[in-house]
């Protein structure tokens, strides 16, 4: 007990400074949201012609209410889970101000993490909230019942966390590429592509065709995105929940293994120029 | 002449900070290639199950998807620095060095960088648009063609005048990077036939911010003989529209500019 309290009273500054942060840029902020919400209608009006053209009440198992969920929601999870670690670490290594973070008595990836748990308590409440009871008041005029379970929703919790966690850790990996390149802007539009692709951000991975839909759900991207989506919806059965939910798991450990790999490697070697 | 010899000299200073980022042009154009690869396997999934969207083949979508990539290319590969001045040469107080420069400190900006990732756009746009023309047999001809360039220099100078009125914003409230994504944004809409839309979309992207022009119109000419008046002219006429009010925007900007910065 005592541990977990040392834990909070040692990193509480750290989320008190994200939620500043995030409250100083709200601005800019919202207008990402505006703009990521436009992207979403684009999508809800792509579905909609299609539904319409195909003349059928379902797409591949997806009935018109799921596609629309699924649209939203995946984008919602998509803000939950992003992680600003590669650019920030990145900006920190260049000019040498890591040296700050390693000086302090704490843990650097903590002190990172803490800190945009801050500006997420910013993201739950003016963006994940709001368009969420959005989505369920459309579900509820569409089909006309309730379909929202507390019980999915609590899983979908439990999974968002793991899926955060991930991709901050996949991200500190992508930052640590700044101790070794000298510029790491081009690697990190490249892994936003990549994981917006093998993510299921853009397309369910339910549509792809047999063997890659395998391989795409067995990698790490799945877990980000499409995993806690689809649990929201309440696509999985009870053992496909054990078993997606402990391959969260999995990735989440080979990351951390990975990032602290790294990162003790780099220590070793990191020299700061100047002052 | 005097602005080629400028702009020359501006694009070699370009191409020497290019080869010193080699592996940063070549991830990012990766990238972008990855991106154009998950909208077409989009676009083909939902193809594997109907046969037409809303009356439009695979091919045809494709064709319009394709035409879209172009005037957003070509804005793209030349204006690119708008951007910048959206998001930070203003906030840092860096736009006064264009103002101390004996030209336009619009010309200035836009002539000072030169994106070359966009001739990745460019090329996919070309590629996609020759594969889907010859798939439909779509019958060229000299009128079509010109008609069709001439469209897609229109289009991209409706993509540059808004980029120039969400820089502009800058001036005001010193960083806008955010709002011009929104703007920016809307273009999205572009990519696909604009009958799929309700009539509050449709409108907007048709008549307030219109990046319809940019691709569906003009392309729905080639694909459909579409009334050429509006699918053609409304580019042209779209597009000096905007310019205009982009111009007026920035100058009124630049007038109520304090330097920030110290």
């Amino acid at each position: 007990m005592k541990k977990i309290s040392d834990f909070i009273n040692l990193y509480k500054p750290f989320t008190k400074a994200g939620i500043q942060s995030a409250m100083a840029y709200r601005t800019s902020f919202l207008c990402f949201a505006l703009g990521q919400s436009i992207y979403c209608f684009v999508m809800y009006f792509i579905w909609k012609a299609v539904f319409m053209s195909s003349g059928e009440s379902t797409f591949m198992e997806f009935t018109m209410a799921d596609m629309t969920v699924y649209v939203f929601l995946s984008n919602l999870v998509g803000f939950l889970t992003n992680s600003d670690s590669t650019d920030n670490l990145a900006d920190e290594i260049h000019d040498g101000s890591i040296i700050m973070r390693m000086i302090k008595p704490v843990n650097v990836d903590y002190s990172i993490l803490t800190f945009e748990v801050g500006n997420k308590v910013m993201i739950i409440t003016c963006i994940f909230l709001p368009v969420m009871i959005g989505v369920e008041i459309y579900r509820y005029a569409v089909l006309g019942y309730v379909a929202f379970s507390i019980v999915n929703f609590l899983i979908f919790v439990v999974s968002v966390v793991l899926s955060y966690l991930l991709s901050f850790y996949l991200n500190l990996i992508f930052g640590y590429l700044a101790f070794f390149l000298l510029n790491i802007w081009g690697f990190s539009i490249l892994k936003g592509s990549i994981i917006s692709f093998f993510s299921g951000a853009l397309i369910p991975l339910a549509f792809f065709p047999g063997i890659v839909r395998t391989i795409f759900e067995q990698l790490p991207f799945a877990s980000i995105i499409y995993v806690p989506t689809m649990i929201y919806m309440g696509k999985y059965s009870a053992l496909e929940l054990v078993f997606v939910l402990s391959k969260q798991l999995f990735w989440l450990v080979v990351f951390v293994v990975i990032s602290r790999m790294i990162w003790g490697w780099a220590q070793k070697r990191l020299a700061v120029q100047g002052g | 002449m005097r602005f080629l010899r400028l702009y020359k000299t501006f694009i070699i200073q370009h191409i020497k900070k290019l080869m010193e980022y080699r592996i940063d042009f070549l991830t990012g154009a990766m990238s972008f290639f990855i991106n154009q690869v998950t909208n077409i396997v989009f676009i083909g999934i939902i193809f594997s199950q109907i046969p037409n969207l809303d009356g439009y083949l695979f091919y045809e979508i494709i064709f319009i998807y394709g035409f879209s990539l172009v005037p957003k290319g070509i804005d793209h590969l030349l204006t690119d620095n708008l951007w910048k001045v959206a998001w930070f040469i203003v906030r840092k107080g860096d736009f006064d060095k264009y103002l101390t420069r004996p030209i336009s400190p619009l010309v200035h900006c836009i002539i000072e960088s030169i994106q070359f990732d966009a001739l990745g756009e460019l090329l996919t746009g070309i590629i996609l648009i020759v594969i889907a023309s010859v798939k439909l047999s779509i019958k060229f001809t000299f009128v079509n063609v010109v008609l069709m360039i001439i469209a897609m220099i229109f289009g991209a100078v409706i993509f540059t005048a808004i980029k120039i009125i969400g820089a502009a914003i800058a001036f005001w409230i010193k960083q806008s990077g955010s709002i011009l994504q929104i703007f920016y944004g809307i273009s999205d809409f572009a990519r696909y036939p604009a009958t799929i839309y309700n009539s509050v979309i449709r409108n907007v992207v048709t008549y307030i911010i219109p990046f319809a022009f940019t691709a569906y119109y003009p392309a729905s000419y080639i694909l459909r003989g579409n009334n050429p008046l509006f699918c053609i002219g409304g580019v042209i006429v779209a597009a000096m529209v905007l310019l205009g009010i982009s111009l007026i925007v920035w100058h009124k900007g630049l007038n109520a500019y304090e330097s920030a910065g110290s």
